[in-house]
């Protein structure tokens, strides 16, 4: 279901966390909230589920004002950093706790017996632990299973109900480098299969670009940049989002990515003098850092065969040219104010 | 090594020493005569009742300030309002005051001639210092903080995602509290509900004050130890604490076996 916020502010004491946030949700999107920490995302994620109340602006969800609606009212399904899992709780137990509720909010007029309706949750539950590939750890309890597993079974928790969307905040945040990568690719198909709408929030450009059709861009309570991830990157709106969303280097007084600046053996128009002072081979990727004449230092993304085709040495005197159109992304953007 | 068992022997010595060896000998004092003059000892009307008396307090006193405890500490940890930080110092008065002194203030609000409020209570017939209302107030009084204490930073520690992921499931505050918060507490709670019950079934000080002691009437357990010993009654003083100490361990012991042999999560 499509989200809807719109002027949304918040403040905790003096500090600004919302600065009047618009912000649209198409159905069924996977949308990525990225900034840097104290930006206002996780704020921002959490005044949708209705864990925290805005000072001003509503929150519409599938074309409902729910800005007044309690968490337990809105049907959303919350994932949090640090799983937040129910300890006491088997792993069955804490996915089927949606479910039980349910069951005791008032769905006895369906004229079901208990047991079938009790059938109906383990089938779910099995069902959704299949999902999360946690089938047989149906008894254990959540200190018995790793950082990724517990994560893993939030989600099926959090999916259990059927949640008309799905939030998750910094998700995988606790997590060590190869289990998020994981968990990443994992997030990113589940969505493929499970179509529900879908917001995440994270501090890493790269987890973002990875698994998100959307991004959204905020710094300091406010939206910086919203698109998909190749409009960020090559045109972003500011130089924030430019800095955010990928490296930067800086030659002759403008921003650029540094694989999008030529190193040249001979002087050419346009081309700029520079020494360089160091090459760092990454496997693939080469980083040559450079001095330019007037002292200032910058570098040059290139690969491998690059570098070894120009015979690049430390010490050596070279030209850099800006080699694409989009290198200067923001002179044909208006930065907002 | 020497250290270590020095070590041992200080921690073991200092408990025999201050526990161990006085309680063996109340018990070695109770039975001198043999068990069937200790059991006597107990089960004349007097001291029966006495232990009546002394139950009816913890039955009262303990579900009482259980449900205030979990409560003020909900309020405390997960709360902020004017006065907060007055209810968290307040709580502790009782183990700040000494029991006399509570005594003394119980008898200035609720006494029947010169009290605040005991006055209108006696024009209404009830009666409540010299009598069973009073040693109850005085029982909750100096069991109060005890399940708050162990609760609060029980609260704190587990934090309030588990409470906020259960509202995102469509938990109202009810079904939170009684599915998710209370079973994390649970423990905090138990070892509170044991040191309630332990300080309620050993109150001397306020209960003696208030109750007038009229023996078979207003004589709680302790009280009747004190009135058997000064009576020179000693295998009646002993074989009471015999019974109050068995109590005691019989509560701790309880607390023990409900607690989950599996390590805690």
């Amino acid at each position: 279901m499509s989200i809807v916020v719109d002027s949304v502010s918040k403040r905790f004491g003096e500090f600004v966390a919302l600065d009047d946030v618009s912000l649209e949700v198409r159905d069924g999107s996977l949308t990525a909230l990225l900034g840097p920490s104290g930006g206002g995302k996780s704020t921002l994620l959490r005044v949708i589920a209705g864990l925290e109340t805005p000072d001003a602006g509503t929150v519409e969800i599938a074309g409902k004002d729910a800005t007044q609606d309690p968490p337990q009212r809105r049907n959303v399904g919350f994932v949090f950093q640090h799983y937040a899992a129910f300890k006491h709780m088997t792993v069955a137990n804490n996915v089927a706790f949606g479910l039980t509720i349910r069951k005791r909010a008032g769905r006895r007029r369906l004229a079901r017996t208990a047991r079938s309706r009790a059938d109906e949750i383990d089938a779910r539950v099995d069902e959704l632990l299949k999902l999360v590939h946690l089938d047989g750890f149906a008894h254990r309890y959540p200190s018995q299973l790793s950082g990724g597993q517990r994560q893993r079974m939030a989600l099926a928790r959090a999916l259990a109900v059927q949640p008309r969307v799905l939030l998750l905040d910094e998700p995988f945040g606790a997590l060590d480098a190869t289990v998020r990568k994981e968990l990443r690719a994992w997030l990113r198909r589940l969505h493929d299969e499970v179509h529900v709408t879908t917001v995440f929030v994270t501090h890493d450009q790269e987890e973002a670009m990875e698994v998100a059709e959307q991004i959204v861009v905020l710094n300091e309570g406010r939206i910086e940049q919203v698109g998909s991830p190749q409009e960020l990157y090559e045109k972003p709106a500011n130089e924030f989002v430019m800095g955010f969303v990928g490296p930067v280097s800086e030659l002759s007084g403008r921003w650029i990515r540094p694989h999008d600046v030529d190193i040249l053996r001979e002087p050419a128009g346009g081309a700029a003098e520079a020494m360089i002072d160091r090459i760092v081979h990454l496997g693939f990727e080469v980083r040559v850092e450079l001095s330019l004449g007037d002292g200032e230092r910058t570098w040059v993304q290139t690969t491998k065969a690059q570098a070894e085709e120009l015979e690049l040495s430390e010490g050596e005197i070279v030209w850099l040219r800006p080699n694409a159109p989009a290198t200067d992304a923001l002179s044909d953007e208006p930065i907002p104010a | 090594m020497r250290s270590r068992y020095a070590l041992r022997f200080l921690a073991l010595g200092y408990l025999a020493l201050l526990l161990g060896i006085p309680v063996g000998l109340v018990f070695a004092n109770a039975f001198q005569d043999g068990i069937s003059v200790a059991w006597d000892a107990v089960t004349t009307p007097e001291a029966q009742h006495a232990f009546y008396l002394t139950l009816v307090m913890v039955a009262v006193a303990v579900p009482l300030n259980t449900i205030f405890g979990v409560l003020a500490a909900l309020a405390i940890v997960r709360q902020r309002f004017r006065g907060r930080a007055l209810l968290n110092a307040a709580i502790d008065l009782p183990f700040a005051v000494s029991p006399v002194v509570v005594g003394l203030a119980l008898l200035l609000v609720y006494g029947r001639r010169d009290g605040w409020v005991g006055g209108w209570f006696a024009d209404q017939g009830i009666q409540i210092i010299f009598s069973t209302p009073g040693m109850i107030l005085a029982t909750m009084f100096v069991s109060l903080p005890f399940v708050a204490r162990e609760v609060i930073p029980v609260l704190r520690e587990i934090g309030t995602e588990q409470e906020q992921a259960a509202a995102t499931l469509g938990a109202g505050p009810l079904q939170t509290f009684f599915r998710v918060t209370l079973p994390a507490i649970r423990w905090g709670v138990a070892y509170g509900v044991v040191l309630t019950t332990a300080r309620a079934l050993g109150e001397f000080g306020a209960v003696s004050v208030v109750s007038g002691k009229l023996s078979g009437q207003t004589e709680t357990a302790t009280l009747f130890v004190e009135n058997r010993f000064q009576r020179f009654d000693e295998t009646g003083a002993y074989a009471a604490s015999v019974v109050l100490a068995l109590l005691a361990f019989g509560t701790l012991l309880a607390m023990n076996l409900i607690k989950p042999k599996e390590a805690q999560t």
